[in-house]
């Protein structure tokens, strides 16, 4: 089993709009060869579309690129939900109706979630959102995700590139 | 590969904001760092700060508290007047206070040597 595919496996912006899907299971996504299906992004909301009772659409920018997000505010009302506890249910919503006011333009943000293709273009549906308080987060997020690719690229390849990346991020080969 | 609407504030330093930079582009979008040094209420115009370098930061758009002497960081386009000085309109804003300027420029040039290693080995 993938080790990964469970996992919200952080990723630069910049990284994660090459992921490919694959041709036979529309939740999963290809990465160097590792198969993954959830991701975790840390960066500035930049675009906010809000549509009461339905989803909130927003962008993150984490200065390698954009990544297009969804939180899905319908649990109320949504047939996927209908034969959970309705309790459980009002549990979600209220969440997810909590994650989105968070959700304002300028914030920092840690944004978890699946990892879906809607029409072509890669995009997050959004299970974990917080908003990170200490700036620091942002620069945080960018060496944990280059670590991360550097010691995959040391597991799997043995190229100039993965010997020029373990060095940058001082991962031992 | 998949591309999003908006497009994404490159990381730029101010005193790398020079004439001669590719990132000194009519329209660009660029993510800046700096220290508020002036605010003007009545045209909404900024003056960030950092190093020996400045730029002006146009921020009627922002919905942002600013305070001289703090941190903030703006994403925005760059707009170039005939006489080449430059004012970056602003989408969104957020003060920085506490950000380890050491550790930010670090990683970014770690961040760009990353990338970069990453493009060649694409191309490659």
């Amino acid at each position: 089993m993938d080790a990964l595919y469970n996992t919200h496996v952080k990723l630069l912006a910049f990284d994660f709009l090459k992921l490919t899907p694959s041709p036979t299971d529309p939740s999963s996504f290809f990465r160097r060869g590792k198969r993954l299906s959830r991701a975790e992004t840390v960066g500035i909301v930049v675009t906010r579309d809000l549509k009461p009772g339905k989803f909130v659409k927003f962008t993150i920018d984490d200065g390698s690129g954009c990544i297009s997000c969804v939180l899905w505010l319908n649990q109320l009302n949504s047939s996927y939900f209908s034969r959970r506890n309705p309790s459980d249910v009002r549990l979600i919503a209220q969440a997810a109706t909590d994650f989105a006011s968070d959700l304002q333009l300028g914030v920092l943000a840690r944004v978890r979630g699946r990892i879906t293709d809607y029409r072509g273009a890669l995009q997050i549906s959004v299970s974990d959102v917080v908003v990170e308080r200490d700036p620091n987060m942002q620069i945080l997020h960018w060496l944990d995700c280059m670590r991360s690719l550097a010691m995959l690229l040391a597991r799997i390849l043995d190229s100039d590139c993965s010997a020029s990346c373990a060095r940058i991020c001082g991962v031992e080969r | 590969m998949a591309t999003s609407a908006v497009s994404f504030g490159a990381l730029v330093t101010l005193e790398e904001l020079v004439p001669s930079s590719p990132q000194f582009t009519q329209g660009a979008s660029l993510r800046v760092t700096g220290k508020l040094q002036e605010y003007d209420i009545e045209t909404a115009i900024a003056s960030i700060v950092e190093g020996n370098a400045s730029l002006k930061i146009d921020t009627q758009h922002l919905k942002v508290n600013l305070h001289i002497g703090s941190l903030y960081q703006f994403i925005g386009e760059l707009l170039i007047d005939p006489s080449n000085q430059a004012i970056l309109r602003a989408r969104v804003g957020r003060n920085v206070d506490g950000m380890d300027l050491n550790l930010y420029h670090q990683s970014l040039q770690l961040l760009r040597g990353f990338q970069a290693e990453q493009m060649n080995s694409t191309t490659s």
